[in-house]
C-alpha cells in the first residue's frame, strides 16, 4: 500500500529537495534523535544559521522527515511501497537511496517507541493476602469466622493505586474456579481455531 | 512432584530451569552469593559490585546474573514461607538437580538466617495501618454560645495512623464527651482481656 501525502506534507518536504543528500543525512539523524527523545528547537536554529534559510523551513522539514517515517513504520510498508511513495515527492536518486537506507535501519526501533505510547488499562502488578479469623467484635464474643484480606496493587501508566478487597472462603474458591475456567477456555477448540488463523 | 518447601506444590518451571545455571559456579561462590541475597531480601540493600565479581568466573551474562539471584530470593523466601528445616530444603534441591556442595552450602546459609528471614516476613504481611502514637488532653467546657453555665469534662484524642504504602502518617483527631469515652474505655479492655486469653 502507498502512502498518500496531504499538500502540506509535501510543501514541507519540498525544502528536502532542494539540498545536498549529505544534509538530507543529517536531517534523518536529528528526525531520530526527535523521535527517540523530543524536540529540541535550538537544533533548528544551529541547522537554519549554516544553510541560510528561516527556522520555520528547517522545522517544518524536520517534522515532515519525522511524520513520513512514523507512518511507513506505523503500517510497516516494504522497500518497494517505500520507493513508491516517494516517488512523488521529487527528490534526486541519492537521496531517495538515502531515505530509504534510514527506513529500513530504523524501522523496528520506531515501531517499538510506537508501542509503548499505545493507550494503558489499569493492569496487575502485585497481590498480597492475609487470612483471619474474627474472634469475637463488640456485638456477639465466641465467634470463629474465617475471612481473607486482599491487597490488589495496580498500575495505571505509571501510577501506582491500591485496592483493599474482603471476602469469606466459600467465596473464595467460587473466585478461583471461575478464573480458572477462563484460563481453560484458551484451550477450547473454538479458540485454538481462532488462534491458528491469527497466526 | 510435590516439594515441602513450594507447599506441596510443583517447584515452577522457571526454578527447575535455573538449578542448571547455579551449578556452574562453584559452591563456595554460591554461599557468598546466598548471603548477598539474604541482606537484599532483609532490606539492608544488595551489593551489586560483590554480585558481579563473584558471577564473573564463571562468566556469567547478564541475564544469567538476574536469573540466579531471582531463583535463590524465590528458593530462600519460600523455604522460610513454609517453615522448612534445612535438612528437608536439602534434599528436595538435589533431588531437583543441584549437586551436593551446592545443595548443603546454600542450606546452612538459610539454616542461619531462618529466623531473621521469617521475622522479617512476618513485619511485612498484609497490614492495613499502624497505630504509631496516642495524644490525648483533658478539657473542662466552662460556657458556650448554647448554654451559659456547663462544666463538663470532655477528652480530646489525636492517634496518628501510618499508612504501610506510602509511609505517610497522618493524625486523626476526635473528641469525647465523658459518658461516651467511659463506654469506649470499657469496651477496649474488655477487647484487650479477650487478646490476652488467645496469646
Amino acid at each position: 500500500m502507498l502512502l498518500m501525502f496531504e499538500d502540506q506534507h509535501k510543501e514541507h518536504l519540498s525544502f528536502l529537495t532542494q539540498v545536498s543528500p549529505d544534509v538530507v543525512k543529517e536531517f534523518c539523524r536529528i528526525s531520530m534523535e526527535f523521535i527517540r527523545k523530543g524536540t529540541n528547537p535550538k537544533i533548528f536554529q544551529g541547522a537554519a544559521q549554516k544553510l541560510n534559510v528561516d527556522v520555520d523551513t528547517v522545522h517544518h522539514g524536520v517534522e515532515g522527515l519525522m511524520y513520513l517515517l512514523t507512518e511507513s513504520s506505523k503500517l510497516m510498508l516494504n522497500e518497494i511501497d517505500f520507493q513508491d511513495s516517494i516517488m512523488t515527492l521529487g527528490f534526486d536518486e541519492d537521496t531517495r537511496q538515502t531515505l530509504l537506507e534510514i527506513y529500513l535501519q530504523n524501522r523496528r526501533e520506531i515501531r517499538t517507541i510506537l508501542s509503548e505510547m499505545t493507550m494503558d488499562l489499569p493492569h496487575y502488578h502485585n497481590l498480597e493476602w492475609r487470612f483471619d479469623v474474627q474472634l469475637a467484635s463488640r456485638s456477639l464474643r465466641r465467634q470463629t469466622t474465617p475471612t481473607v484480606l486482599f491487597k490488589l496493587h495496580t498500575e495505571d501508566s505509571g501510577v501506582k493505586d491500591t485496592t483493599i478487597l474482603q471476602t469469606d472462603p466459600v467465596n473464595l474458591l467460587h473466585l478461583t474456579k471461575v478464573l480458572d475456567e477462563a484460563l481453560q477456555e484458551m484451550k477450547s477448540p473454538y479458540c485454538r481455531r481462532i488462534v491458528r488463523n491469527i497466526k | 512432584m510435590k516439594f515441602r518447601f513450594c507447599g506441596d506444590l510443583d517447584c515452577p518451571d522457571w526454578v527447575l530451569a535455573e538449578i542448571s545455571i547455579l551449578s556452574k559456579m562453584t559452591s563456595i561462590k554460591m554461599k557468598l552469593l546466598c548471603v548477598q541475597v539474604i541482606k537484599d531480601m532483609l532490606s539492608e540493600g544488595i551489593d551489586y559490585e560483590k554480585v558481579y565479581k563473584i558471577t564473573q568466573d564463571a562468566k556469567f551474562e547478564i541475564g544469567d546474573v538476574k536469573a540466579s539471584i531471582a531463583a535463590l530470593t524465590f528458593i530462600l523466601s519460600s523455604a522460610a514461607k513454609y517453615n522448612c528445616d534445612g535438612e528437608t530444603v536439602s534434599n528436595e534441591l538435589q533431588q531437583l538437580g543441584l549437586p551436593k556442595e551446592h545443595a548443603t552450602s546454600l542450606c546452612k546459609s538459610y539454616s542461619d538466617s531462618s529466623d531473621r528471614l521469617q521475622a522479617h516476613l512476618r513485619t511485612t504481611s498484609l497490614r492495613l495501618s499502624h497505630l504509631e502514637k496516642t495524644e490525648w488532653r483533658v478539657d473542662y467546657i466552662l460556657s458556650s454560645s448554647e448554654l451559659k453555665e456547663v462544666n463538663e469534662p470532655c477528652v480530646q484524642m489525636k492517634l496518628h495512623v501510618r499508612n504501610p504504602d506510602s509511609g505517610t502518617t497522618t493524625p486523626v483527631s476526635f473528641t469525647v464527651d465523658m459518658d461516651k469515652f467511659r463506654i469506649l474505655l470499657n469496651e477496649l479492655r474488655q477487647a484487650e482481656k479477650m487478646m490476652d486469653n488467645f496469646t
